[in-house]
């Protein structure tokens, strides 16, 4: 946890703190205690995930694809090689898989086992990726879950469910939307939403 | 001196850290091989969920080869290469008649984890 206390935000000084909240801090008392970890080094982590890694890097992947044929079939031949030249990498994302969308298939990503997320394209993973009900629900009833996203499929659409278990992390390649092949990358890229990239939305054309 | 300093954080984040190793290990199976995961129970670590264990699917693609992480968590070093691939089983397969029309899951499962199915 950074030591400098921002007090721009709006809470109540004297809640007593959750249990994560408690959890992390004894968690980072020892490490630091220990002569582990210099705590500014832990700032540097939460500078590095709170500015520069996050959805926005996956979402410029997506539009790349969407633009460059060529980029789109290195990408799903080998996602990690493809991703890295757009210059994201690293922690969590040392082996990719990205899985593509079309008309007949839809791809939906989970971690069963804990909360394996692909942390250089799309940062840390929001707190219903890690919760119980979405991993123990996602895997039996895919569908289900995407209705409460919103996003119904019909049954022509084969639903598959990637269980990041293991040493894989997966990206998904959401279908552009209609009516936008005048738009640029860059325009593209703003549409791209995290959860198309999960799998649990879809990308909408603008409505203007 | 702290293992982890403020200077060493980027190139960490940035070098990730793949379990896979470089070894000559031979395959035990191929895309389009049938296959049935074992049904085992350990106390100790492992990656194979309980709701794929004992379960017939189908090798899609073969990953290449990774430390196996039930045996590198007791060890503490990448240990045990072998194989990873991705296994689709069908809805019904795993869920029986409560599964979802036309769904399926894929998941990454290690040589160990798995033995040929009788077709």
């Amino acid at each position: 946890m950074a030591q400098d206390h921002d007090h721009r935000h709006d809470h109540h000084h004297n809640a007593p703190p959750s249990d994560t909240a408690m959890r992390v801090k004894a968690l980072e008392t020892l490490l630091s205690e220990k002569g582990l970890v210099d705590s500014s080094a832990i700032d540097a982590v939460i500078e590095l995930y709170e500015t520069k890694i996050g959805p926005r890097n996956g979402a410029a992947v997506v539009a790349r694809a969407w633009c460059d044929p060529d980029y789109k079939a290195r990408l799903l031949k080998n996602g990690s090689e493809a991703i890295a030249e757009l210059g994201f990498q690293g922690v969590q994302g040392e082996d990719m898989l990205v899985v593509e969308n079309t008309d007949s298939v839809h791809n939906i990503v989970v971690c069963t086992l804990c909360s394996c997320y692909p942390w250089p394209t799309l940062g840390l993973p929001p707190v219903w990726y890690k919760s119980a009900p979405y991993r123990s629900k996602v895997v039996r009833d895919p569908r289900g879950v995407l209705e409460e996203f919103g996003v119904e499929l019909p049954e022509s659409v084969e639903i598959r469910v990637w269980d990041s278990n293991a040493e894989l992390r997966y990206l998904v390649l959401p279908q552009r939307p209609a009516g936008t092949d005048e738009m640029t990358e860059d325009q593209l890229a703003e549409l791209v939403t995290r959860d198309s990239m999960i799998g649990t939305g879809l990308v909408e054309a603008p409505t203007s | 001196m702290p293992l982890l300093t403020r200077d060493i954080v980027g190139g960490l984040v940035a070098g990730g850290a793949s379990c896979r190793m470089d070894a000559d290990v031979v395959p035990k199976f191929k895309a389009g091989d049938k296959v049935v995961t074992r049904n085992i129970n350990p106390a100790s670590h492992t990656r194979l969920p309980r709701y794929v264990r004992g379960k017939r699917g189908t090798i899609t693609h073969d990953h290449g080869i990774f430390a196996f992480p039930d045996t590198s968590a007791d060890s503490g070093t990448h240990s045990d290469p072998q194989h990873v691939y991705s296994v689709r089983f069908e809805g019904e397969e795993l869920w029986g008649k409560d599964a979802n029309a036309n769904a399926c899951l894929y998941i990454d499962m290690f040589d160990s984890y798995l033995e040929p199915a009788e077709s």
